[in-house]
This record gives structure tokens, sequence and C-alpha cells, in this order.
């Protein structure tokens, strides 16, 4: 083979040499745009952007198979890749993302659980029922079913009085620091019921039970002594989105826990990836109720004592809790949010 | 170390991120824990000289939820994927699917966090807080879970943990990008020696992998961490190899291997365009 071989260049110098100042106009935006944050840049930068990044990206690709300077390609590899994570980081505004994820993806989210949500209040409901049937047969039942603790002396011993009067009592001073308690009690219980489903979601199952149980006793107790009304309607209030909110919780665990006994025809991988994404949003809805049950229980529990203002209230909060989590984010359609 | 993730972007790019070491994801996790502490005690501090015990507490008890559960996610979400911690060792949270990084991705992954961390802490040093009055087999049973889940990134092939898994994310390095000059386009330092044009012949026996090591070999002496006599080896074996006629490669390496580098480059750049991939001399 004989023949002299041109004097030119490597066609990579040319290459390089023709697109070099766009790589760097890059490098400079991207720079900005990951100290500071997209917002720092100008209009006319913003404009410039993903047209040098699509140049840079072509850039790379072309390099990855005809260019044989390795520092070239690996120098494209991380500006694009720097390029990359400045533009798809999480675009969207914080505040247009929080109204999103509650008003549209967490009510979607819901009804997309919906035979786990079934399931999860089935659950509890079975756990009342047995309690309220074995406390039929025979009322100490009631100390292996509620945590004394919890009971604060509201136990079969008690006076009839001594079990009314907390359901009107009250109004304490320190209301504040009560409603952020139970909330914060509440909403770490409500994240732990999400994370016990990776052990299969029994645990969550149990912890449903055992919340049905203590429901059941609680709910007898009070009817024994004729004070059925009255409780339901101290506990209707905050009742609807706390025990809401456990249930979906519940319901959550119980998805995850289904992910991994039975993936269906996913490989398991996906299967938890699809169910974690869905289950965390539905917890993340959760902790808003919680706080929200958490006001209502605190506050509006104490100072209302009347019981047609109760079940007004109870009333009412079914209302727009049903109605955010049938309703939100029917209509409007966008992209799967879950892939 | 080098481990690297690949991701296919919304433009169908794959891209090559550094992926992020087990050190130094713990390194930035403990940082954050210890912003989570300052920035408890400091909130602690600041609402009680504001309001007093009485209304400062109840703010400092939502105050340390939002911290404990929301702090990572929060971040995640403002600073694109990264917490202080993760900044401060150039890290970032990117979504495997290679599309943005999703609100659901973020929670999904920082939720699960509390799996991983607390309730093992807690199911081993007071499982009866996790599961009331449990016999002692479920005890050991969740407390063997727990460690499983604790253990997961020892255990993945990618070191990932269980968050990772079901957010669907991964943490990555942010690549740093300098671009150094090209060894063949250095017109001043290596004009083209006068008869030393090669041969189609002689730009046969080379691959890409000794390229590349003659252009680290060039790199390094601009820089001035090679010596001459590295050069004069490595010239003349080439010349020799090659059947390279003069003494040119004996008398001046640099201009020679520079000349040499810059053909051979081109022949081989040349072969690729129609498909013929060489990646090395034993082919």
């Amino acid at each position: 083979m004989s023949g002299r071989t041109p004097g030119a260049a490597p066609r990579s110098v040319a290459f390089r040499r023709e697109r070099e100042a766009l790589w760097f106009e890059l490098d400079g935006l991207v720079e900005a745009a990951l100290r500071r944050g997209l917002g720092s840049l100008d209009a006319e930068a913003l404009h410039r952007l993903p047209v040098l990044y699509r140049a840079t990206l072509a850039s790379l690709s072309v390099a990855r198979h005809t260019a044989l300077d390795q520092a070239l390609v690996a120098y494209l590899e991380a500006l694009c890749g720097r390029a990359y994570l400045a533009m798809y980081g999480s675009q969207r505004s914080v505040r247009g993302a929080v109204r999103e994820a509650l008003l549209v993806t967490f009510p979607r989210m819901v009804r997309a659980l919906r035979v786990e949500v079934a399931l999860s209040l089935a659950i509890t409901t079975v756990g009342a029922v047995i309690a309220w049937m074995l406390m039929d047969v025979e009322p100490g039942w009631y100390d292996a079913f509620v945590d004394p603790g919890l009971a604060g002396g509201r136990d079969p011993h008690a006076s009839t009085e001594a079990l009314r009067e907390p359901l009107y009592g009250g109004g304490n001073g320190a209301l504040a620091t009560f409603a952020s308690f139970l909330f914060v009690h509440n909403a770490g219980i409500g994240i732990l019921c999400f994370a016990l489903g990776f052990a299969a979601g029994i645990p969550t199952a149990l912890l449903l039970f055992t919340n049905g149980l203590m429901l059941g006793a609680f709910l007898h107790l009070y009817a024994s002594r004729g004070l059925l009304f009255e409780l339901v309607g101290w506990l209707l209030p905050h009742g609807i989105p706390e025990i809401g909110a456990v249930v979906l919780c519940g319901a959550a665990g119980l998805h995850v826990g289904r992910a991994l006994v039975d993936p269906g025809r996913r490989t398991h991988a996906d299967a938890l990836l699809r169910a974690g994404r869905r289950a965390s949003m539905v917890v993340v809805g959760c902790v808003v109720l919680f706080a929200i049950a958490g006001v209502v229980e605190g506050v509006f529990r104490q100072v209302v004592t009347d019981d047609g203002l109760r079940y007004a209230l109870a009333l009412f909060n079914g209302l727009w809790f049903f109605g955010w989590l049938l309703l939100g984010g029917r209509g409007r359609r966008r992209e799967p949010v879950a892939p | 170390m080098n481990a690297f993730l690949e991701i296919v972007g919304p433009e169908g790019v794959p891209l090559r991120f550094p992926a992020a070491s087990l050190a130094e994801r713990a390194a930035a996790f403990f940082f954050d824990l210890f912003v989570i502490g300052c920035g408890m005690g400091l909130l602690l501090l600041l609402l009680v000289a504001a309001a007093g015990i009485g209304a400062g507490f109840p703010l400092f008890l939502i105050g340390f939820f939002v911290l404990r559960h929301f702090y990572f996610a929060l971040f995640e979400l403002l600073w694109r994927g990264a917490t202080p911690g993760k900044r401060l060792l150039r890290l970032r949270v990117i979504s495997r699917d290679g599309l943005g990084l999703t609100p659901e991705a973020v929670f999904a992954r920082n939720l699960v966090r509390d799996v991983e961390l607390f309730v093992p802490l807690v199911v081993l040093s007071a499982p009866e807080q996790v599961l009331g009055p449990a016999p002692a087999w479920l005890r050991a049973l969740m407390g063997l879970w727990a460690l499983m889940m604790a253990v997961m990134p020892l255990l993945t092939r990618e070191g990932t943990r269980v968050g990772d898994l079901v957010g669907g994310t991964r943490v990555v390095r942010v690549p740093s990008a300098s671009l150094v000059a090209d060894a063949a386009d250095r017109s001043s330092l290596a004009p083209p020696m006068a008869a030393s044009a090669f041969t189609g012949a002689q730009l046969a026996h080379y691959g890409e992998r000794e390229l590349e090591t003659l252009a680290d070999l060039l790199r390094r002496f601009e820089e001035g961490r090679a010596e001459r006599s590295d050069l004069h080896l490595v010239a003349t074996t080439i010349a020799r190899k090659i059947g390279y006629p003069g003494d040119g490669p004996a008398t001046d390496p640099p201009r020679f291997l520079r000349s040499f580098y810059r053909h051979q480059r081109a022949a081989l750049e040349r072969q690729l365009l129609f498909g013929k991939r060489k990646e090395s001399k034993l082919e």
C-alpha cells in the first residue's frame, strides 16, 4: 500500500475549532446557572441556553463516533452533564409544585390506590367491630385494646360523669401546644404506617388493626353509658381528617407492600418505583390532613362544646374532605405522574 | 470510585455522570444531619427568646417535625436536587429515567429515609415503640428486616439505597469540565516535519488505545511531567516498528511524535467515518 496520506489535520481538529465558541458560551451560562440558579440568567441567556445545549449535545454525539481525542470527548461529556443538571433539575416553581401536589396529584393518587384504601378501611373496621363484640361479652377486654397512657383514666372503672367530663372540658390555656403535639405525633404515625409497608405491609396492617381495636373499644365504652351521641360529636370534627389520614397512610403502606409481594407483570424494581412514588404523594397529602386535624382537635374541639355545632363542623369537614379526594384533579389532563 | 451512570436525556442523547461514592454520600448526609441539629437548636433559642416558652414551644414542635421529615425533600426541590451537604460535596440527585426530577421522586426517596435510618434505630433500641408488646421472634424478625434496609447500599450493584430505588433516582457528582489544548492542533509547537508525511502502511500499525497513550504522553511532556528521554525511547520504538526512515525521530523526538500523532489520528478518524474502528494494535 503506497501513496502519501494527505497532510491535513485530523477532522476532529477542524470540528473542534468550528464549535468551540458555542461550547464555551454554554459553559459560561451553565456555570452561572449551577451557582445561582436559572433565575439569575437574563431573558436573552435563557433563550440561548436550550439552543446551545442542543448544539453541544449534537457535538457530543458526533464526537463520540468520529473523534479520537479522548480529552475532547470527556470535556463534552462533562459539559453536557453539567448543562443537563442546570436545566433539568426540578424546573417548576415551588409554589406551583406544592399546589399541584396537593390539589391534583394527591387526590388522583388516592383514587389510584382505591383498592388499598378500601382494604385499609376494612382492616380498621374489622378491628373496631371485633373490639365492640368482645367488649359486649366481657368489658374487661378494654384494657387489652386501649393503652392506659392514651386512655387517661377513661376506662370501664370510671364513672359516667368522669367519662362525660373530658368531652366538654378542656379549654385550659395550652391549646396551641396541644394542637402541635397532636399533629407531630399523628403525622409521625402516618409516616411510620407508610414506612412499614416495606416489610411487605404486614406491620402496617397490624397497626391499622390495633388502631381499629382501640376505636371500637372506645366507642363501646361510651355507648354502654349512653354517651355515644356525645362521643361521636366530640370525635367526628377532627376524626374525619385524622382517621381518614391514618387510613390513607395505611393504604400507602399496603400499596408498597403489595408491589413487593405481587409486582404483577412488572419487575420488582419497576413495581416498587411506581408504588413508592404514588404512595409518597399520598403520605405528603396526609401530612397536611394531620395538620388540619391537629388544629381542629387542639383548638376547636376544646372551644366548641355545643353538640349541634360539633355535628355541623363534622358535616363541614366531611364535605371538604370527600370533595377534595373524590373531585380534586379531575378534568384537567396532564401527562401521567408515575412512569 | 470511577463508576459511571448513564441516563438518556429528553433529547435522546445518552449522558454519562460520575456516580457518587458511598463515602461522599455519607459525608454529605452527616453534614446535613449537623445542619439539622444546628437548625433545631437555633430555632428553639430564637422562638423561646422571641415568644417565650408558652407560644414558642408549639412552634418549635412543628419546626422540629418539618426539619426531621422534610429538610431533605424541600432542599432537593428548591436547589435542584442538592441539599447543603450535597452542594458542599458537589453532588446532585438525578432521575434515573433521564427526565426532570419530579416532586414525587424527591418525596419518595426522602420519606423512605425514615425507614432506612430512624426505624432501624428505634427497632433496635426500643422495639416496643414501633411494635407494641410483640413476642420476641417478631422483634427479632423486625430487627433483621430493619438492618437489611439500612445496609442495602452495601448490597446493591450501584450502591443505591432503598430510597433511590423507590424514587427512581441516583446521586451523581457534578462533572467538572475543562478543555485542554489539542495535541494535534499546535501548528506553532509542531510544524509538520518537512519530509515526514507518513505512508498509509506506516499508519496501519497502531490503534485508538496507543493513540490515546501517545496523546497522554505528549500532554505530560508539555506540563513538564515527562522527560525528553521518555519521548526519545517512544519515538525510536515507533520509528523502528513502522519502518520510518531517517534520524528525525532520534534528533527531535517531540516534533516527530507530534507529527506522528497528528497523522495517525487523521488516518484513524478517516477510517472511523467509514465505520471501521481499530481499538488497538492487536486487531
